[in-house]
């Protein structure tokens, strides 16, 4: 019998590719928010202390860490999580790690530093653009 | 057969992974500490000049306008000059001329790795329990175990110190001139290519030790994964099968059951190797051979960070193609894989 289809696996329905997409960029698209939102309200609290730019700088770094690390973490999934999985079953190390999962929670740590690099960007453009206007 | 829909999916992953380390090595060399304006102008100098050199670099523009034109350089595999290590020299050139000490150094490590690994690892499966298969077992552990910072030194001490046999470090010795001849970087293929036997045979006197190092542990590696492959495949059916046919025992572990228990093998080789050419820091460090992995750790301490982004993005390019190079190698060991 086969397993009950997951929510953002491609294969497993036959609904329209948008829809497919839309539940598969779901997770992704929540944690940008997320990112976003934690960025804008870090820089807000950072705007009362002062010294804005710099945290602009460093908040953008850390998102693009985050970014990067979730970006690397689901290629890497993708491209050795099968071949990882047969190891750890050959050395009968099994530890209930998948693929599948790992590619999933990649997905959403990018996500999160996607959101914190556009929000760092959109919360800097527009204090330097404020600032030019002042 | 391959398909070529196969290794375009693939190769399309590089894509993902290249941004991914671009990403993290722009974010790293961001957060941590230290000024490259101030690097590059020195200590002594004046702000107006450290001021000159940030606009030069772009270091004055907003860190998304910097971080979008680092991702571009990338693409273009640009990282502009060293100004530490060889400087003013393009990092380009820089790495064309380590790279190959480091690939030959993994490539005659894992040559011996795999030509010991996997016949051991199949005799200790095929003689499960008997003398053969603990001798084994053990020498993989012990391979396994020892680090590379204390046997390196340990072989010198035998085969170069007390029994004068081996070299103790370099490439070649001093009296040739490898650039001379350089055509790959591979100091044993220009030496051969340049029909100077004396070189050929000095280079190969160089390499023995270090690749041995290497070889050793990735021997154990090897040979390990190999056994408890080989121990699943010939408890399979069709091993038995082909065995009450009539079928000869070596001939039915090499025809049917070597192909079948090499496919997790293959992945521990191609993540070795990809590891190997990412630096083989610790081996190029006790033999003295300027490699990648000693050019980056030297990169990192004087703070040179085109050369340190450079390399990191080469060793993830080099990782990514040994791993497509893997995944080419399942799928015409078992098709099914492509599916």
């Amino acid at each position: 019998m086969s397993a009950p289809p997951e929510p953002g696996d491609a294969d497993a329905d036959a609904r329209p590719a948008l829809e497919r997409a839309a539940v598969r960029f779901r997770p992704v698209g929540t944690a940008a928010l997320a990112g976003a939102l934690v960025a804008a309200v870090w820089l807000a609290a950072r705007l009362v202390v002062g010294d804005l730019s710099a945290s602009v700088e460093t908040t953008f770094a850390l998102g693009s860490l985050a970014f990067g690390f979730g970006l690397l973490g689901w290629s890497g999934a993708v491209a050795l999580g099968r071949g990882i999985e047969s190891m750890q079953a050959h050395l009968d190390t099994g530890t209930g790690w998948t693929e599948a999962d790992a590619r999933r929670a990649m997905a959403r740590i990018l996500g999160f530093g996607l959101g914190v690099m556009l929000g760092a960007t959109a919360v800097g453009s527009a204090v330097s653009a404020f600032v030019a206007a002042a | 057969m391959i398909s070529t829909r196969f290794v375009l999916k693939r190769l399309l992953l590089l894509v993902p992974v290249l941004v991914g380390v671009a990403s993290l090595v722009f974010s790293i060399l961001h957060l941590s500490p230290g000024d490259p304006a101030l690097t590059i102008a020195g200590e002594r100098a004046s702000e107006e000049f450290v001021r000159q050199v940030e606009e030069s670099l772009g270091l004055n523009d907003p860190i998304w306008v910097q971080y979008g034109r680092f991702l571009a350089d990338a693409a273009q595999f640009q990282f502009g000059e060293s100004f530490i290590i060889q400087r003013n020299t393009p990092v380009r050139e820089v790495l064309a001329n380590k790279l190959p000490v480091t690939l030959e150094l993994a490539l005659y490590g894992q040559l011996i790795g795999i030509s010991l690994g996997i016949p051991l690892g199949i005799l200790s499966a095929v003689k499960q329990d008997s003398i053969t298969d603990h001798l084994t077992r053990i020498g993989a552990l012990a391979g396994i175990s020892v680090p590379i910072f204390w046997s390196g030194p340990l072989l010198i001490l035998l085969f170069a110190q007390m029994l004068g046999w081996l070299p103790t470090s370099g490439r070649i010795s001093v009296l040739y001139n490898v650039e001379a001849i350089r055509v790959t970087g591979l100091v044993t293929v220009d030496t051969l290519l340049a029909g100077n036997w004396d070189m050929f045979v000095s280079a190969v006197r160089h390499m023995i030790l270090p690749a041995s190092v290497i070889g050793v542990y990735s021997m154990a590696l090897i040979s390990r994964m190999m056994r408890s492959s080989m121990l699943e495949v010939i408890r399979q059916d069709y091993m038995r099968t082909a065995r009450a046919k009539g079928q000869g025992a070596k001939i039915t572990v090499l025809k049917h059951g070597f192909r079948n228990a090499m496919i997790p093998v293959i992945t521990v080789i191609g993540i070795q190797f990809g590891g190997l050419l990412g630096g083989a820091v610790l081996t190029e460090t006790v033999f003295a051979i300027g490699g990648i992995g000693t050019l980056l750790v030297e990169a990192i301490k004087v703070g040179d960070y085109p050369i340190v982004q450079g390399t990191v993005l080469t060793f993830a390019f080099l990782f990514t193609l040994v791993n497509l190079g893997v995944d080419v190698t399942y799928s015409v060991l078992d098709p099914r894989i492509e599916q």
